[in-house]
Formats: structure tokens, sequence, C-alpha cells
């Protein structure tokens, strides 16, 4: 890992580079300086970013701002992931890393270097459905469709995670995600039946 | 949200000089608080150093007891056997607290130093003496519906937000804290302060150190529950929470711990009523005197003046279960 | 558990598309040099914006611009006619960026636009605004204690026989009720898409319930023809009411994007939904009963105070309920509002009827208990069989059914009807109920159908659907029409190009479309019988020139009714007559209901839990009875019961709105602090139809259902927490420290 020392070698040739020449202190001291002025900040380098989502290498360049929800659905266009309040509070933006869940609007891009990314858009499509996506069609376990994806995600994970074992227990474990069409009674049909079924992961 | 230097670590002594040349840098773990807080402008760190690949991630037994590292995951010690089995308060506890997405996100280190959710302190259009000192308290005179009953100052009536502390103050739990000196040892209770005249500082990590893990000592607690008392059934902050633990033998109460959430600036011990309790048989009368003892300097600040009955009816059915649990 | 499945129980013809995250919502579209919207809105109350500092958001990396009242364009409807200056503050309305008058806390005060969301993000942080404060109020008490209500024609009082004549009763009670703040909160945050091509035509991809009405605005705000105002609105991630009004961000992407010439994009924050797109206003309600000794209704006073914004006049039905829903003889209502330095309130589900309903049919269960007698014989006793409120019949009404429907289904006759009589362990039980009436009703709208010589059939409509599943009711109304399989079928919506349809909300959607598009499909078997009439496959000693009512039309056939064997197929018929495309369009005139009254009906039976000791609640049960006409599609109908009863699990127990009227902020405008309801609130709540149709309102027979599943509910939730605890609360919500 010596991430950390090319870093500070591309910043000290930024402190070099003719934007901050003329200035002999370091950036750090300078943001201080300036409060919040993000003309300076923005010379802090975008950090590499090596992910694979949905089975897809991708070798990116991103802000350390940027989460990993804002990534998928404005620099990868996966907007099947939603946002639903972008604080961890709904769910909808709920999505596998390393195959758990967890909610990407509060997980910087950049602290996902390595990860395995799966959206809704890695589980199946039209002609091919994942067993939790024709289960949600068939119970009706959504209406205005916001949430789905991120109930579905999670609703895989709930199986997998051996939190499906009865009716309470899928409800407690699916209530991280909110619902305000108000499908819960269906969505939980849907977990159940997947896991009678048995789940093809 | 301003943009910030980032960068990864991968030891905790890297991560410490790395902290020590940027001296408004914060460590980021799970994420799941600072990000929340980054994103309403109420902390601006300059660089964030990611922590995650720091091997600090154990859940094991040890000859004292449990170590835990900071960056064991709060999913993975719920779910671990050893804790299930030994320290079920623990993962009981865990098991109550946010979403199970959250939990496969928050770190131990990281539960330890989340900051209160007080609405005063996350707008930054209100005063709060936490988030910028000097500007009042907002709650105080507020709506303080989640607000302390203990322990409290007029500078904050803020309350600690975790599930995880409570369990861990009420099993004597002590943290491991690294600086560039070594190490140090606190026990769990003294980590988080109350607010007093400095509200700003929720705990008492000082500037250069990281908290590396978590041990929490052996125990014969034979009866154990975790009370919450929130307003939904799921994925909500405790508006009061209980962890007690009993080692019952026979009809006698041997040893007690009692914590509780949602009351104070931190996890908030009941000694006075563990002492009541210790040699007492488990009778609801017992359960009622201990929990009067309990309420010994409680003070409502309006919306949360519920909370001065709540309290005691929490800790008797927290003792109640705890009691007729196997 | 299982739904009873029938032909009529199409899956949701999108249901692919939501579930694999194809689906695309109005912030989702992408175009090349795509920039981003984030508004900077204002931290006072009441005042002017004296100074604005935007220097350090201009310059902050990628911004683009920064739009403020200052240098916002002038815009043909921004101009105020002398009749609209004469106007009160109240009904002046309020136009973004127009003027530097604050009334409200959250005001957006500038627009900033930047290459990423990041970097808009931010700079709109950077915006810095001097104000002249004024003194305000957010208060709804103190403006009742202190302030003035609104006059006009919206408040008149309404006496039936005699008012207050409830004061003469042998029985009486007399109750307050209050309920905060709700605050629609649908899972999608509001956003848009805006593509402008030049300064005068534009393209928007936008969250409305109301396609035609976002198209005039924009049309009279902008000055545009209509032809160069396009919406398009294929998903919508829930509403509830939120998106019938253009609001002030669309409007400020608007201006902005037609400043930059770039597409813009522009979504709000979760807190920002708490202030900039409505929410059910804040009520205290005083009902007043009196009744004989047998349990007949002698008299009912439905005193409504509500509050509004201070530059929009929102009024809704509160008290109408009361006026209709028994048969009582004296009825005297009034309605009061008082308007706050707030933002403006609007339509949420069930509007009016569902605060009324949580007064009045608490009050009807205060007064079954002052009676000792059932609440259920008690309301069956006082059925109104004609709406003593216009003097008309009813079009069909079969709410009896529903108390009897849901009565058994939760077992109504075992309920001790003691309070604090039923028990298990630590949780005391009670049972409860509470009805709901909603206004059933048939507009105005347009449809055309094409059928096509593969003998599928396109619908179109200009109609927007939010969840409830329009697109699926129609195909499978279509389908059974015009005898045709489902599959054959696809419904096309959201979009200004496509004829105009019906708005989506008062639960008239499948009423008014549903005329449309049932009459387009009969239109199309006529036409398809005049196609055949010459047609010797049906030539028969009885029959030579066949009529459509010689013809059963099924499995896309049209079959002799006399000899089966006889049959062509609508393809065919389209092939023979060598038509591309045989189209249908239908414009079809709302029903003025002259000789009628026209009503849907819901009965909640719910069972609680209370622990006896924390006051923890839990809903056990909760069985709806719905008479909504004809179903059209029960699944999809179902499911919109089961969320209008999730939003009464919410209402009842945890949504609360709360404004620190010190500083007139909110200060729970989130989801963890503005609880709304999680699957482990939700028990398996229990449907059932009366599925009769109504003979009247249109010619499919169908009602409207999704207010009148939210009706009532949460008086069924508070009347069941008397009967566990012998509590009567009545203040929602429902927490549990209100029970200990």
């Amino acid at each position: 890992m010596d991430n950390q020392n090319q870093q500070d070698s591309r910043r000290d040739f930024l402190k070099k580079s003719t934007a901050l020449a003329a200035l002999t202190i370091s950036s750090t001291a300078l943001v201080r300086a300036g409060q919040h002025d993000e003309k300076i900040a923005s010379l802090f380098e975008k950090v590499d970013l090596h992910i694979e989502v949905n089975g897809v290498a991708h070798k990116l360049s991103v802000e350390p701002r940027t989460t990993l929800l804002d990534l998928l659905r404005e620099q990868l266009h996966l907007t099947g992931t939603k946002k639903g309040c972008d604080y961890g509070q709904c769910g909808a933006c709920t999505v596998h890393v390393d195959g758990k869940r967890i909610n990407s609007c509060l997980s910087l891009a950049v602290t996902n270097e390595g990860k395995k990314i799966t959206t809704i858009e890695g589980l199946g499509n039209e002609d091919n459905l994942h067993p939790m996506q024709e289960a949600f069609i068939k119970q009706d376990g959504f209406q205005c469709g916001y949430c789905t994806p991120g109930q579905i995600m999670s609703a895989i994970a709930c199986i997998k995670e051996g939190h499906a074992n009865s009716r309470e227990e899928i409800q407690e474990f699916m209530s991280g995600n909110i619902c305000r069409c108000g499908a819960y009674p269906n969505i939980v049909d849907a977990v159940m039946e997947v896991k009678k079924g048995g789940q093809s992961s | 949200m301003i943009n910030f230097e980032y960068s990864r670590t991968s030891s905790v002594k890297a991560a410490l000089d790395v902290l020590a040349k940027n001296p408004n840098a914060s460590f980021i773990a799970g994420g799941t608080n600072l990000v929340d807080l980054m994103k309403r402008g109420v902390t601006a760190p300059q660089r964030l150093i990611d922590i995650n690949n720091l091997p600090l991630k154990q859940i094991e037994e040890i000859p004292a007891g449990l170590s835990i590292g900071a960056l064991a995951i709060n999913s993975e010690v719920a779910e671990n056997d050893l804790v299930k089995k030994n320290f079920p308060l623990l993962s009981m506890a865990l098991a109550a607290g946010a979403s199970p997405q959250l939990r496969n996100m928050a770190t131990v280190g990281g539960n330890m130093m989340q900051r209160t959710r007080c609405t005063y302190f996350y707008d930054t259009a209100m005063p709060c003496n936490k988030r910028q000192p000097g500007t009042g308290c907002g709650a105080l005179k507020g709506f303080n519906r989640m607000h302390a009953i203990f322990g409290a100052s007029d500078k904050c009536i803020a309350v600690h937000p975790s599930d995880m502390c409570v369990a861990l103050a009420a099993l004597d739990a002590t943290v491991t804290i690294s600086n560039s000196k070594g190490e140090r040892k606190i026990p769990f209770t003294d980590f988080h302060r109350l607010p007093g005249e400095t509200p700003e500082k929720d705990n008492t990590l000082q500037k250069g150190e990281i908290i590396t893990g978590v041990t929490t000592p052996k125990n014969s607690f034979n009866k154990n529950y975790y009370l919450k008392i929130r307003d939904r059934a799921s994925y909500a902050f405790a508006l009061v929470s209980v962890a007690a633990a009993l080692e019952v033998s026979g009809d006698t109460i041997k040893k007690v711990r009692l914590a509780m959430g949602g009351v104070a600036h931190k996890p908030w011990r009941l000694t006075e009523a563990e002492k009541f309790l210790v040699g007492k048989t488990p009778t609801t009368e017992n359960f009622q005197q201990a929990a009067e003892l309990a309420m010994k300097g409680a003070k409502g600040y309006g919306h949360n003046n519920f909370k001065l009955k709540m309290v005691p009816i929490a800790i008797v059915e927290a003792l109640s279960k705890a009691s007729a649990s196997a | 558990m299982d739904t009873i499945l029938n032909q009529k129980d199409i899956d949701r013809v999108d249901g692919v598309q939501k579930v694999t995250g194809s689906a695309k919502y109005s912030f989702e579209y992408d175009f090349p040099g795509m920039v981003y919207g984030v508004l900077a809105t204002s931290n006072i109350t009441k005042g002017t914006i004296s100074a604005l500092d935007t220097k350090a958001a201009e310059n902050a990396p990628g911004v683009l611009a920064v739009i403020t009242h200052l240098n916002c364009p002038e815009l043909p409807g921004y101009k105020t006619t002398p009749e609209q200056e004469k106007l009160a503050a109240t009904k002046k309305g309020y136009k973004v960026f127009a003027d530097n008058i604050i009334r409200f806390n959250g005001q957006p005060i500038a627009v900033v636009v930047a290459d990423t969301f990041e970097r808009a993000t931010y700079a709109a942080s950077l915006i810095k605004a001097s104000y002249n404060k004024e003194n305000f109020n957010t208060d709804f008490e103190e403006a009742i204690k202190s302030g003035t209500p609104l006059e006009g024609n919206n408040f008149k009082e309404y006496v039936r026989g005699e008012a207050n004549a409830w004061k003469n009763a042998p029985v009486k009670i007399e109750a307050t009720y209050t309920m905060p703040i709700e605050v629609h909160n649908p899972m999608e945050i509001h956003g848009i898409t805006v593509v402008w091509e030049g300064p005068d035509k534009v393209t928007l991809y936008e969250k409305t319930q109301a396609l035609s009405n976002t198209q005039q605005n924009i049309m009279r705000d902008f000055g545009l023809k209509k032809e160069d105002v396009r919406i398009i609105t294929q998903f919508i991630g829930g509403a509830f009411g939120s998106a019938f009004n253009t609001w002030p961000h669309s409007m400020a992407a608007l201006i902005a994007g037609r400043k930059v010439q770039k597409p813009i994009k522009l979504m709000l924050t979760r807190n920002q939904m708490f202030t900039l797109v409505g929410y059910r206003p804040q009520a205290i309600q005083k009902l007043s009963i009196g009744a004989t000794q047998e349990g007949k209704l002698v008299g009912i006073t439905h005193e409504a105070t509500a509050m509004t914004g201070s530059y929009n006049e929102f009024t809704e039905g509160i008290v109408n309920g009361s006026r209709s829903l028994y048969n009582c003889p004296n009825v005297n209502t009034t309605y009061k509002v008082f308007p706050l330095d707030l933002s403006q309130p609007t339509w949420m589900r069930g509007p009016g009827e569902t605060t009324g309903a949580f007064a009045l049919e608490s009050a009807l269960d205060e007064m079954a208990y002052a009676l000792k007698m059932d609440p259920i014989e008690f309301r069956i006793k006082n059925y109104a069989e004609t709406d003593l409120e216009r003097k008309k019949p009813y079009s069909s009404k079969y709410l009896k059914e529903c108390y009897e429907l849901g009565a058994e289904k939760i077992k109504w006759n075992e309920r001790n009807h003691e309070p604090r009589s039923m028990r298990e362990g630590d949780w005391l039980i009670g049972y409860g109920t509470g009805s709901g009436i909603f206004s059933a009703w048939r507009g105005a709208a347009k449809a055309v159908a094409k059928l096509f010589p593969d003998g599928t059939l396109i619908l179109q409509s200009g109609v927007t659907d939010m969840g409830p599943g329009t697109a699926t009711a129609m195909t499978n109304l279509a389908a059974e029409t015009m005898g045709l399989s489902h599959t054959k079928i696809s419904f096309e919506l959201g979009d200004t190009n496509l004829p105009p349809g019906p708005l989506q909300g008062g639960s008239g959607t499948t009423s008014t479309l549903g005329t449309a598009v049932f009459n387009a499909c009969e239109n199309m078997k006529k036409r398809l019988a005049e196609l055949v009439k010459d047609n010797p496959v049906f030539h028969t000693e009885i029959v030579h020139n066949v009529t459509v009512e010689d013809l059963v039309f099924e499995n896309g056939y049209m079959t002799l009714k006399t000899d089966k064997t006889k049959k062509i197929s609508y393809a065919d018929v389209l092939k023979n007559a060598k038509l591309g495309v045989l189209e249908i369009s239908e414009d079809s005139k709302a029903n003025p209901m002259l000789n009628h009254s026209a009503f849907s009906y819901s009965v909640h039976f719910v069972k609680v839990k209370v622990h006896s000791k924390t006051g923890v609640i839990k809903i056990e049960r909760a069985v709806t009875a719905v008479d909504a006409g004809k179903i059209i599609n029960e699944k999809t109908a179902e499911s919109q019961i089961i969320g209008a009863v999730v939003g009464g699990i919410g209402m009842s127990l945890m949504e609360e709105g709360v404004i620190d009227h010190r500083y007139g902020r909110w200060v729970n405008n989130n989801f963890a602090d503005y609880h709304v309801a999680v699957n482990a609130d939700v028990p398996n709540v229990e449907v059932l139809f009366v599925d009769k149709p109504d003979p009247v309102l249109n010619p499919i027979g169908a009602k409207g259902m999704g207010e009148v599943g939210i009706v009532g509910f949460a008086a069924a939730v508070c009347n069941a927490i008397f009967h566990a605890t012998g509590k009567r609360i009545r203040e929602i919500p429902v927490t549990p420290d209100k029970l200990i």
C-alpha cells in the first residue's frame, strides 16, 4: 500500500505548480486561512479508484467527496439505485458491496477501492429476472417503484444473511428500507416466497 | 460539501503519522455518521484518513474476555457466535440500532465516535454550543423531546445516540487508545463525557489519538435484556433504552449491571440502583425501588418530561424481562 | 394471506421496468453537457433580502450561473396585473425569485448551476444573504388566540335543520381533536430535468400528477406556445398529492436552464421536501354530538380550525364528512383557516376528509361508549339512505356491506365492549373501527385507441401514474372490453404530446380515464363490426348484415353469437380492409351528476396491542372493507388500499411535523426524525372489496379508492387504543409517551 506516498508526492508537485507557486505555505494551511475557498480545494487531486460494478471493472478518477450513490447514478448512469434521502435514513440507495448490503449514500466512493459492487442492474434483465425480482412482480411488492431496487437488494441480502426465517424476522430485517406507498406486507410475501423456493445468488 | 484531501493508510502508526501532520483531518471508517455530518455542513475536515484497511477487525476471545477491534463491523459483532453466547447484551443492543445496511457499514470505533442526533446540532442555521461553542443551546428552550434528563448542563442537553455503547458501558468494557507515545486504556464509562461547559467535546479522546479496540471482561451474567422504547418498531433512535445484565443465583441477585441510553450525553450507568439490587431478590418491588434510586437528579426540560415517568418504567421492565430470560 | 388470483389480477404492466431499475424518474434522464441546479434557501422566516453576496459561489469551480431575484429575467407570468395587486396577500401566491420578500423559512433565495452535483451543492452553500427581519408567527395555536381567520365563500357556516341541536339531546359528548402537520414524503425526492432549445422551446421531465396543468403554468409564466412546452412524465416515485403544483424548484430549474442553455437537472434535498412541496395542514377540531337514549343522532356540530401559508389560501373539505356520512337531521359545521408564516400546504391523500374523519369517527366512538352501544351497531342505526346535504339519492352505496364484511373478518362479535377488558400477558388488547367517505366523480378526458393488423392495441392518454397502476388498470379494462389478451395491449402515458388525459388525483383517474378508454374500445368494436358488415363469413340464413349486437368479441376474434363457428380475428379485419391502423379518438365528457350523489366508502377494523407498562403500541391486525364500485384490477387495487392503511398507521402512531416557533424553522425535516411507518410497524393488512358496480357514475362501474383507504383509519386506531387501555387519546400521533 504505497498510496499514501504516491499522493503525497502528487501533492508536492501541486504545491510547486503554478497555481500555488507564489504561496509558500502548505495547502492545508491555505485552506484554513481561506476558510472555504474551494478554488484551492479543487486543486486537490482526484483520487484513483478501481471498482467492479456488476462484473465490469472500472478505473476511475473521482473527487473524494463523491458518494458511491452519486458515482453510480451521475457518472456511471446506473440510475436504478435511488436517492431517497441522501442521509442513510431510507434504504433506497441499497447496493451490495462485496456481497453485503449497505447504504451507498453514506459511502464515499473512494472508500470502496478494490470492491465489488452489485446494483439492481446487475441482478437480472427483462428476459432473465432474478427470482426476487419475479417475486416482487408476482406479489405486487411495490407501487411507484422508487424504493423497489433498494428493497430487492435488501431482500436478497436478508435471505443470504439468514434473517428470513419468519414473517416477523423479515419485517425487522427489511425495516431499513422505507416504502411510502406501503407495500410492506407484499414485500414480506415476496421474500417468503423466494426463501421457500430457495434462492440462486 | 467542500472538497477535501483523502488518503488511505494500512497501519495504526501510519494513520497517526498522517493525523499528526494534518491537524484538521478526520479518520473515516464506515462513514455512516461522518459523511452525513459533512453533507449537512456540520463538520468539514480538510483531510479524511481512510482507516478501513487497518488490522483492527478482530472479534476474539482473550484470557480476559472478549477483544473487539475498533474496525469490527457492527453486524458482524452482533452476529458473532462468541458474542451471542457470552455477551448477549451486546448483541441485543447492536441489533436494536439503526438498520441492517447501516450495521453492515458501521464500526465499533465509529459507533463510539458518533455524534448526537440533536436537531439543533445538525442544522447549521440554528444555535448549538456543541457545533459552534458560544452560540447557545437551541434545545434547552426548544424542541427537546429526545433530550437528556441526566447530567445535562445549560450549555447542552443532547444525548449520545448509540445502543452499542449502552451495552458496553454496562459490561464494564475498556477502551484501548493509541497515540504517538504508545497505548492507553480507559474504562468505557470514562470514554464519553458529560457536556458541562464544553459540550463540543463528546469524549475524552485526545488530539492525535485513535481508538484501536474495546475489551469486555468475562462475566457471569445469566440474565440479559436490552430494552429499547422508540416511536416506531424499528429503525429509530431510542426515546429511552436500558441494558440490564444480572447474575441471579437461586433467588438472589449476585451481580447486576444497568446502563441507559437516550437519557444523557453519555451512556448512563445506574450505579446506585446496581448497589441496591445486589443481594436482593429479583422482585418487581425491588426493581421499582432501584428505579427510584436511579432517578435521583433527573430533570426534564419540557418536551422530554415524559422521560421522568418512562425511565423508571423502562428500568423495571428491562429488569423484569432480563430476570425472566433463560 | 394469499391473494385470490383471477383474470382481473394481471401483474403490473410496468413491473419489469420497476424491478430491474430501468424505469426512469424525472431526475434520471441524461443529456450531453448536463448541468446541475441546487437551491440556496433562506434561514429567516419573514422579511426582505437586503443584500446578497453571490461572488464566492460564482467564483467557485464549475459554476455556470447563480440566479437570484436580482438577476432573474422578467417573465410574462411574473408581471402582476392591477387586479392581482388588489388581491389579499393570501391569494397572491408566490413566484420564485420574483421579489426580495421572504415568506417562510427555507424559501429559495438562489439557484446555483454547476457542471457537477457536488460542485453545485458546495457553491450553493456559499451564498450569503443579509435580511431585514420582520416579526413572524408559525405557531398555529398562537394564531388561533391572537390572529384573524381568513374570510370568504370557503368559510361559510353550514346549517342543516337546527344549529347546535346536540345541546338539547339526552345524551351528548363534546371533544376536541388535534393533529399536527403531516408531510407527503414520497420516496422519490421531487426532481426535474429541463432541456431548452433556444429561449422559446422546452422539454421537461417533471414529477407531476397533472400534465396539462403543469404545461399551462409554464406556458403562462414563460409566455410560450403549447407546442413549445412538452412535458414527459414516464414514472413518478410516489406523490400522494405533492405533485399537482408547479413548485418553485421547477421554475428555478426552468429559469436557470433557459439562461445557461444547457440541459439541467435539479433535485431537492429530503430536508427541502418539508418546505417546498406542500404538506397536510395542522388542524384542531371540536366535535359535539347529541343522541337519543336509543342511539339515534340528534345533532352533530363540527367546528374545524386549520392553517395555511401567508401567501396562499389553501382550503379543503375537513367538515364535509360530518354533513353526509350519517343520517342526522341537525348538522352545523364551521371551518376557520389561519394564515401562518410557513410555506403553503397542499392536498395530501384523502385531503380534508382524512383530517375530518379522525375527529368525527373518534367522536362517534365516544358517543357509542356514552350510549353503552356497540360502535358498529350505533353507526348502522344512523345509516344514511340518501345524501341529506345535497338532498339526492346515492348513485350506489354499499357501506352497510363494508361494516358486515369487515366485522365478520376481524370477528368483531368476539370483542368485549368494555374498555381495558381484553389482555394477552403484558399486552392490552383493543379493537376499534372507523369509517371513511370520499367523493366519487368523473371528469373529462381524451384517449386514443389504435388497433394494428398484427392484432395489437395501443391506448394513449396524457395521464401520469404516481404508483397506483393506472396503465395496468387501463390495460385490464381494455382487455376486458375489447376481448383481447392484455399481452396484446400497451398503454402509453406521461407525455403532453398525447391526447390530454385527466390529472391523477382525487380518486378520479380510473372513473374519468376509464370512461374514455371504455368508450374508445366500444367504438372500436362498432367500427370493426361495420368493417365486417358484408363479410360473407357471417352470412347465415338469419343474419345478412351483421351489426355489433350480433357479435361476441373475445380472444381477439369477432364471433357470431348464433353460430360460434363463424368468426374472424381483429387482425384479419384490418388486413382485409387494408388498414395499417384503425384509430379511435375518444373525447369523453365529465359527468355532472345532477341527480345523484356519489361516494366511495371504507370501514376499517383495527386490533391493537398496547404494552401495559411501556405504552408501546403494535397494530396486530388491520381489516379494511371498501366500496369503490367495480374493481378493475384486484391486485393493484388491494395494494392501493394496503398503502393507504400504511399511511394511516403513520398518521395515527408517528407522523408529526415539528417547527421551532422561535425561529420558524423545521426541527424534524428528515426521515430519522419525522417517522413514517417501516416494515416492522405494519401487519398483514386484509383488504375486502364489495366489488359492486356503480350504475350511474360511469359505464365501467368503478368509483375511486386512492383516498378513501386512509380516511377514518386514524380514528379506528385511536378507538382501538381506547378499547385496549381505557385512555381516550385525542391528539395524534399516539406515541408511547402518551400511554404511560
